[in-house]
């Protein structure tokens, strides 16, 4: 794995602009391409097996947390646990999640996984793939993201609930609706009927008992990119379990075990010998060198690294108040000061391609950058 | 790795282009009041700053109705982006269904 310095396209904010991504930049750059990495195909290999064993991985850690009720360790309310269960025993489909994994010195250790509201798909499928026609179209990238979704959907299909299939997410914010639009897209190339509703705009029909879009159409299938542990905090969220439609959510509601930062500890307990997994556990003090994670936080939001009880870097943030997790410290690789994480992504069970963020420091936040890859011989 | 080197895009394109609009016609210093029914008042409305790509999309006006009978009845319009009192009015067919129970929790999933 190289980083390469390289000078970016002409006009490439047009170019990307182009395919309808609006958010490259913000108060600073997103989108990066004045760097890639380079990538032998042994080494994307190694990224795809990993992706593919630890999605078969955290699927037994759902059925063990299912089968000794853990969810206490999870802060998950007992009134949702029947639609979890339920979600898991009938199947309820997942289209897709992304390992955030660290590369180094030849091993892949996962750091989390993002299993619910996964972002930068859209950079990942869409936006590196037209970068790499440009700058080298002999080239390949570990990218199968596009087809891969329309292929999953194809398969979904005849899953779904009778009616359309909604997507939603918050408004005023151009990269959830990007992320979401995109997948919205490669459903309708599927051939399913859809529909846009931004998630403050659903209805609940008390009479009869259930959610509606804006033009009062029942709600029978709905692709969410919002967390389910925000769904159940607001008040419409009593109203899931009692849905007279049986609203087929996706991601499912058995995600929540996975989105969570509880399922580290619990991947540990039951995998002790796995090469992609890091020690991990609930209790302070059994790792001298470690990151405490809330269970449940977003974008690096209150992690701290410390090392033989010395804190190296802390970030800010809101979260915690759920309790944290300590999983021993696996620090990104320092390319000039740069530290890569690896977003692998997992789409209809399959490991489908990769986007990799770029941090100034240890902790990838929210100023970090997606840079593009390419894989060479 | 990748399969085709043929990607068709349906949708996104052609939505998110009319998003990315500079917002000259939104600056902060406009007082913009909004209503989306006649029988509803007025209010001032806000945004937050720096988000301007995507007002159109916030401030939309959506058509709003329901089925009764197997036939659409067209209420009205709506707006997530101005106050409920400015929404509904009097207005029966928006008053019989609740809505903004969802969509207080962050300004944004990114992860």
């Amino acid at each position: 794995m190289k980083r390469i310095t390289t000078t970016p396209r002409n006009h490439w904010q047009a170019e990307v602009e182009k395919l309808g991504f609006g958010f490259h930049t913000t108060n600073v750059p997103y989108w990066d391409e004045s760097v890639y990495y380079e990538l032998s195909l042994a080494e994307v290999l190694a990224i795809e097996k990993a992706t593919a064993t630890l999605w078969e991985l955290c699927l037994g850690a759902v059925q063990h947390v299912i089968d000794h009720k853990l969810y206490q360790q999870f802060r998950i309310p007992e009134w949702i646990v029947p639609l979890i269960e339920k979600s898991w025993t009938e199947d309820h489909p997942s289209i897709y999640g992304r390992f955030d994994l660290c590369y180094k010195n030849g091993e892949i250790k996962m750091l989390e996984f993002n299993a619910d509201t996964p972002t930068s798909l859209y950079e990942a499928g869409i936006v590196q793939w037209f970068w790499l026609q440009e700058k080298d179209a002999q080239k390949d990238q570990f990218n199968s993201v596009h087809e891969r979704l329309i292929q999953y959907w194809k398969y979904l299909k005849n899953y779904l609930n009778p009616g359309i299939l909604h997507f939603t997410c918050l408004k005023e914010t151009l990269e959830d609706l990007t992320n979401t639009e995109y997948i919205r897209d490669c459903a309708i190339q599927a051939g399913i009927e859809t529909k846009l509703v931004f998630i403050d705009d659903l209805g609940w029909d008390h009479q009869q008992k259930q959610f509606v879009d804006l033009e009062g159409q029942a709600v029978t299938n709905i692709f969410k990119l919002y967390p389910w542990e925000w769904l159940l905090a607001e008040d419409f969220g009593k109203h899931i379990p009692e849905d007279s439609n049986r609203t087929l959510w996706i991601e499912p509601a058995w995600k929540m075990i996975l989105s969570n930062k509880a399922l580290l500890p619990i991947l540990w307990q039951l995998y002790p010998d796995s090469p992609y997994l890091l020690p991990a556990y609930f209790e302070e003090g059994r790792l001298e060198n470690y990151a405490r994670k809330p269970i449940l936080s977003r974008e690096g939001a209150n992690i701290d690294l410390v090392m033989k009880q010395l804190t190296i870097q802390q970030t800010e943030g809101e979260y915690g108040a759920d309790g944290y997790i300590y999983q021993e410290l696996f620090t990104l690789p320092n390319f000039a000061d740069h530290y890569p994480v690896i977003g692998s992504w997992v789409i209809g069970q399959e490991p489908a391609g990769m986007g990799i963020r770029e941090a100034d420091t240890l902790v990838t936040d929210n100023k970090s950058r997606f840079v593009p890859h390419m894989i060479v011989s | 790795m990748k399969k085709s080197k043929y990607i068709n895009l349906v949708l996104i394109t052609a939505t998110l282009a009319s998003c990315d609009k500079p917002k000259n016609d939104w600056d902060e210093n406009n007082k913009v009041h909004l209503r989306s029914d006649t029988t509803a008042p007025y209010t001032r409305v806000h945004h937050n700053s720096g988000v301007g790509t995507a007002l159109l999309w916030y401030y939309a006006f959506r058509p709003y109705g329901n089925y009764r009978n197997g036939e659409y009845r067209r209420a009205g319009y709506y707006s997530g982006g101005i106050p409920a009192a400015s929404n509904i009015g009097s207005n029966r067919f928006k008053g019989a269904v609740t809505r903004g129970g969802f969509g207080r929790s962050g300004f944004s999933v990114s992860s």
